[in-house]
């Protein structure tokens, strides 16, 4: 059996990877990417330890994510769209109109 | 289930009239808010209750205690009830919100509808607040108090009014941050102890001495921690010099029926709370700092007058009039006599109704004469017989006039607080020459708007005061009498609650 | 019978309370309703009040323990050591003698008032008669009093009615100054008095005057070494009991205008003269010094107080006398006469002399009352025009007044046979037999004797420009009449004011050893200790004479009296001439002084608005500036900060997340740091 060490660094580098995204790219829909990256490498967390356990807990968590992340994406992707007809474009950093 | 059905029908009252058209919703308001003050005077007949509502061996009239949150180890209970303390102040406040409506029919002549149900739910929040008798029940109604309040001055005051509310609204909620502070740590402080926000076990444990430490705090600091902040919690309340400034800002902005329940029964509030919060529950913290409480009473009463003196604006002279009359109850609850708390609490009944008249009585000369600077007016007596006679009684009364309730109050805390504790004599010598200045600014006062001959800048008619706006007048003027003249009305209730508190005292005569 | 004549008793005081209801809700809603503006219930209450009064002292003579005391209780105190609250009725000689004094002269008034207000066609009458009679009733609560703590309630109530009264005229701008002068001054003193109401209930846990539960008595106990009372401030008995003394004494030194409270009188003299009669001449004003008579039996236990008494009441009599000897106004001289005359009452209590004092005070109620109703019809025939400049050769015109009016003069100025001669005089000689052992004592009876000369000569040189000479006005030449309800009162107080004397003639008893101490049987027929040969039995005093007993009486009523002629001779001499000059130039710089009532006025009013109101301004300045700053300041800082804050909210997206990741990492690392994991 894999070590769920291997699961866990896998993760980390997935969720690393989603970090990444959100703080170099500018592009809305890439940046919507890197989130659903980072809800992947947590539910790869969730089963791994799901399976170390024993325990189907876990697993039950990372289903509800997946349905989460699937309403997630839905409401981003309206709000990209509704970013697009804005600004004619869907280069987060051009919409700083919600500031102080 | 009276005190649900008192305060159920204040709110069903208050939506009604915020359902209501503009035009008739003030007389609703008025015939809907005399329902009230049946049940509280029905209460009142029919009220039978012995000892203090927190402390043992007391039956407390028209409880109930149910179970509401469970929350972990801790329990809140829905837990209502009068003692001889709380059964006053519930009168006073049902009887002023009515005399209150009336004398908004003539100064409040837009969005009535909503004036009217916001006065009528304020009602309600200060019935709960005089009524629980669970921390959190009282406190879910003492932060009620302030949304209202925060809506009538910020929408129907005058030039200032957004500064005015947002001060008070900012100023008291801080307050009420440290009093919870305050409370909650004691909670915690007793441990295992006390499961519940019930006030009065709380009180009957921290009587017990059962506070212990809360992680590095030391049971002694605790107890002194959590006086000093639910003092100045309620201190702001009170108010208590240095914590004053926000009072005279919104009585100024606030029209008139607001500034009647202001002064009337929300400065209440504070002392109530200090009565039932600082001096019942750490009676040995208030007692170790007596002469320093005492230091604050003293000041507020003179240094509250001395302001009251140097004003030009009639509202702005009895707002801090009201700062130095609460400086007495202050003065009354430290003595940890009968007479002293006992005289601090029909104090609190007293100048709600004498504040409530003033005030009142304000409101109609301003209404006549749209203005309130002394210096703007002379000889009103000639065009304004009854309003004018009635603020002379009024004013006699707030100096303290025998036969008339302040007299009553004052002297009861004087007898109480004389030789109360250590130095007491002094202070009590001290805050008495209050009653010097009163008399001061408010025959000065009197000479100047009401005396002499008649001069006012209008390009009208200055005529009398409509019936509806000196009906109240005289109602509250003979009320203060009749207290004057009879103070058992409350007073014999007022000392059985208040007479299990004293013997923690070693002094008092 | 007597036990119903006592039972009636709360109705003396209830029948003006009746009076006073009917005249202001009559007065407000249905004033053609109420005969005369409400004179007539006035006078039929007060004069129910008089008969009641007079069968009261009746019955209290008639009566075996020469008393009657009730009382409900009030406010019933609760817990351990705890006092109970009392109204009470307390009828001795002393106070039936009081309730007899106050009824009468407020009859008289009012029906005075018919021809004073009624008659020239004042408006607001029903107020007037209000006032008048909740004053009669708090004058008369005051009077039966059973306890201290009623009697300053009543105190202040008739200050209230003072105040009314005063400024009844409130259309003009003197009279409401004038009665907020004269609430204000007595409330400075009744602040004392309250802190020693109080503080005699710390003390005794009551405030009877009498019984076997009084403070007098318990004080006497005390004292005595019988028992032990609480005492505060470390004080011994002795001094504390001075000390409550004092306190109490402040009340009576405001409402009895002695030095330094005296200033207000002389400016309430801006009310209706029958007001100026009834309240600041012969009841109120006396309100003070019947409470110490009152509580007598307290003050004699406490000699600094006595002396104090005593030294100030001397000092007033001279000091008031001295400046009603320039002023040009015939109330003015009246106001200044009564400040001295009560003077004399307070030398005569603080010199031991009670019944002296109380013979006095009703001597006084008489003469004065008859003094000020005599100038109220002066001045109706004068249209209202106070000055004596202005009058003269008013005798011819109306000799009823005229001779009322003289015969109210020869007392007050102390000349034999007349009331005033005999009460002054044994005021004066019992300062001087007690004070050949006290040199204080000595000092306010020299104080007191010298101001004999001046009362004669002030009232001689009032009668003089007021009723001879030629008239110097055309008002004076044609005065208006006065009806039967002006000369009424003036006849029966005139007649008073000359016999009353009779009651109490000590020298004629020591010269012919008959029996006419009458007032002293009176005032010994109470209770034990409400007597005055109990007093006498507590005066620290010892008594010298010059002499024998009947030589010192003899040297004393001719000296006083030998200095009253003097000054009435004067007064006659320079004023009852045809066209008299004013004199005053020949006081030098004095007048200034006497003209300006030696500054008094001046640095009290300087305290009122040259230190007060800057003193409050001030802390105002301080309370809207560094109070309030605080406040402000707190919100400035928050709202900046905020301000400041609020920069990091970039509306980039990017930023927030960056924001979010380095805050988790920083996060962490102090979370691993504390937690040991590196």
């Amino acid at each position: 059996m894999v070590p769920v060490q291997y699961y866990l660094l896998v993760s980390a580098a997935v969720f690393c990877i989603g970090v990444f995204g959100i703080l170099t790219r500018r592009n809305a829909l890439v940046f919507l990417m890197s989130v659903e990256l980072m809800l992947n490498a947590a539910n790869i967390n969730l089963v791994a330890f799901s399976r170390f356990h024993g325990n189907l807990t876990g697993q039950m968590f990372s289903l509800f994510t997946l349905a989460v992340a699937a309403a997630e994406v839905a409401i981003g992707i309206g709000i990209i769209l509704v970013l697009y007809r804005n600004f004619a474009d869907v280069d987060v950093t051009n919409a700083t109109t919600m500031r102080w | 289930m009276w005190i649900e059905a008192l305060i159920a029908v204040t709110l069903a009252s208050a939506g009604a009239v915020f359902l209501s058209p503009n035009k008739v919703a003030g007389k609703i308001a008025f015939v809907l808010s005399l329902l009230p003050v049946g049940g509280s005077l029905w209460m009142y007949s029919t009220y039978e209750a012995s000892g203090n509502a927190l402390l043992e061996g007391s039956t407390l009239a028209f409880e109930t205690n149910a179970d509401w949150i469970v929350a972990g180890p801790y329990s809140l209970n829905w837990h209502v009830g009068l003692d001889g303390i709380s059964m006053p102040l519930i009168a006073l406040t049902t009887v002023l919100t009515s005399l209150a409506l009336l004398a908004s029919w003539t100064p409040i002549d837009e969005r009535q509808s909503q004036f009217y149900g916001l006065m009528l739910f304020l009602e309600a929040s200060l019935l709960g607040v005089f009524s629980a008798l669970d921390f959190f029940v009282w406190f879910v109604f003492w932060e009620m108090v302030l949304v209202p309040m925060y809506v009538l001055i910020g929408v129907w005051g005058g030039p200032r009014r957004k500064y005015a509310a947002i001060k008070m609204f900012v100023y008291t909620n801080i307050a009420s941050l440290a009093l919870f502070i305050g409370f909650t740590a004691l909670v915690f402080g007793l441990g295992d102890a006390v499961n519940t926000f019930d006030m009065a076990a709380v009180a009957q444990a921290l009587r017990a001495g059962e506070l212990g430490a809360l992680g590095p705090i030391g049971a002694g600091t605790l107890k002194l921690v959590a006086f000093v902040a639910m003092f100045v919690g309620f201190a702001v309340k009170v108010p208590v010099v240095p914590f004053h400034t926000w009072l005279p800002d919104a009585h100024v902005e606030a029209p008139t029926p607001v500034s009647i329940m202001l002064a009337g029964v929300l400065l209440k509030m504070g002392t109530y709370a200090l009565l039932r919060f600082n001096f019942t529950m750490l009676p040995d913290i208030a007692q170790q700092n007596a002469q320093l409480i005492a230091l604050f009473a003293v000041i507020s009463v003179i240094y509250g007058a001395m302001l009251a003196l140097a004003q030009t604006d009639l509202k702005r002279i009895v707002a801090y009039s009201s700062v130095s009359s609460m400086g007495y109850v202050i003065l009354g609850l430290v003595a940890y006599t009968v007479y002293g708390m006992g005289g601090a609490t029909f104090q609190m009944v007293a100048h709600g109704l004498i504040s409530g008249l003033m005030f009142m009585a304000v409101g109609v000369i301003y209404n006549t004469t749209h203005t309130r600077m002394v210096s703007d007016m002379s000889g009103l007596a000639s065009k304004m017989p009854i309003t004018v006679a009635v603020f002379v009684a009024g004013a006699f009364g707030y100096m303290g006039l025998p036969l008339m309730a302040g007299f009553a109050a004052e002297l009861f805390i004087f007898l109480g607080a004389f030789g109360a504790f250590e130095g007491s004599v002094l202070f009590t010598a001290a805050a008495m020459f209050g009653i010097v200045i009163v008399a001061g600014y408010l025959l000065l006062a009197m000479q100047r708007t009401l005396f002499g001959p008649f001069e006012i800048e209008t390009d009208y008619e200055v005529s009398p005061a409509a019936f509806h706006d000196v009906a109240p007048l005289v109602v509250l003027i003979l009320l203060v009498v009749l207290l004057g003249v009879d103070p058992n009305i409350f007073f014999e209730m007022i000392q059985n609650a208040v007479d299990p508190l004293a013997p923690a005292a070693g002094g008092g005569v | 019978m007597a036990a119903l004549s006592f039972e009636l008793a709360p109705v003396i005081a209830a029948l003006p309370f009746v009076s006073f209801l009917i005249a202001l809700l009559a007065g407000a809603f249905a004033p053609r309703l109420l005969p005369k503006g409400g004179a007539i219930p006035g006078i039929a209450a007060t004069a129910g009040s008089l008969l009641l009064s007079a069968w009261a002292a009746l019955a209290v003579w008639n009566s075996s323990e020469g008393v009657y005391h009730e009382s409900i209780t009030w406010v019933a105190g609760v817990g351990d050591a705890a006092f109970d609250l009392h109204f009470g009725i307390l009828l001795d000689p002393l106070s039936t003698m009081m309730l007899v004094i106050v009824s009468l002269v407020a009859v008289l008034v009012h029906v005075f008032s018919l021809g004073y207000m009624n008659d020239e066609g004042e408006t607001g009458l029903p107020r007037y008669y209000a006032g008048l009679g909740l004053f009669t009733a708090s004058m008369l609560s005051f009077v039966f009093a059973s306890n201290l703590l009623m009697a300053f309630m009543f105190f202040e109530l008739v200050g209230l009615c003072s105040w009314l009264l005063i400024g009844f005229h409130f259309r003009e701008p003197g009279p409401p100054s004038a009665a907020k002068k004269a609430f204000l001054v007595t409330r400075f003193g009744d602040y004392f008095f309250l802190v020693g109401v109080v503080g005699v209930f710390a003390t005794f846990g009551t405030t009877a005057f009498a019984g076997s539960e009084s403070f007098p008595h318990l004080a006497e106990q005390v004292l005595a070494g019988e028992a032990s009372a609480t005492t505060f401030l470390g004080l011994d008995p002795q001094a504390w009991f001075a000390v409550l003394g004092l306190l109490v004494l402040g009340g009576v030194v405001g409402k009895s205008a002695q030095y330094p409270l005296h200033t207000w009188l002389p400016d309430a003299m801006e009310g209706p003269t029958p007001v100026s009669a009834l309240i600041h001449a012969a009841t109120m004003v006396a309100a003070g010094v019947y409470l110490v008579a009152r509580m007598y039996g307290f003050y004699a236990l406490l000699p600094q107080v006595l002396a104090f008494i005593a030294f100030v009441g001397g000092f007033t009599a001279l000091f008031a006398a001295s400046m009603g000897v320039v002023k040009k106004e015939l109330k003015q001289v009246l106001a200044y006469s009564t400040i001295s005359q009560y003077g004399y009452m307070m030398l005569g209590l603080g010199a031991g002399g009670y019944v002296a004092a109380t013979f006095h005070l009703m001597t006084h109620a008489f003469f004065k009352a008859l003094l000020f109703l005599g100038a109220g019809s002066v001045i109706i025939a004068m249209h209202h025009n106070e000055n004596m400049w202005d009058m003269g050769g008013l005798k011819e015109k109306m000799p009823v007044t005229y001779y009322a009016f003289l015969s109210g003069s020869l007392a007050l100025a102390g000349i034999v046979p007349f009331s005033g001669f005999w009460s002054k005089d044994e005021v004066l000689y019992e300062a001087l037999v007690h004070g050949l052992d006290s040199p204080l004592l000595l000092g306010a009876y020299a104080m007191g004797l010298l101001a004999v000369f001046f009362t004669g000569f002030y009232t001689f040189r009032m009668v003089a420009l007021t009723f001879h000479g030629d008239p110097r006005t055309d008002t004076a030449r044609d005065p208006h009449g006065v009806g039967w309800n002006v000369k009424l009162p003036l006849v029966v107080l005139g007649t008073l004011a000359a016999v009353a004397g009779l009651v109490n003639m000590v020298p004629v008893a020591e010269l012919t050893g008959a029996h006419l101490e009458f007032l002293h049987d009176w005032l010994d027929a109470g209770p034990e200790a409400l007597t005055a040969h109990h007093y006498g039995d507590l005066l620290p005093y010892s008594s010298g004479t010059i002499g024998t007993e009947l030589t010192t009486v003899l040297l004393s009523a001719g000296v006083s009296l030998g200095l009253a002629l003097a000054g009435a001779g004067l007064a006659w001499k320079l004023y009852a001439v045809a066209d008299p000059d004013e004199h005053t130039d020949k006081l030098g710089s004095a007048k200034t002084v006497l003209f300006n009532n030696y500054y008094q006025d001046e640095y009290q009013v300087w305290i009122a608005t040259g230190l007060t109101l800057p003193l409050a301004r001030a802390a105002d300045k301080f309370d809207q500036g560094v109070i309030d700053g605080v406040v402000n300041g707190v919100s400035s800082v928050s709202l900046l900060s905020g301000s400041r804050v609020k920069r990091i909210q970039s509306g980039v997206v990017t930023n927030y997340a960056f924001l979010l990741t380095a805050s988790l990492v920083v996060l962490l690392v102090a979370i691993g740091l504390i937690g040991g994991w590196f």
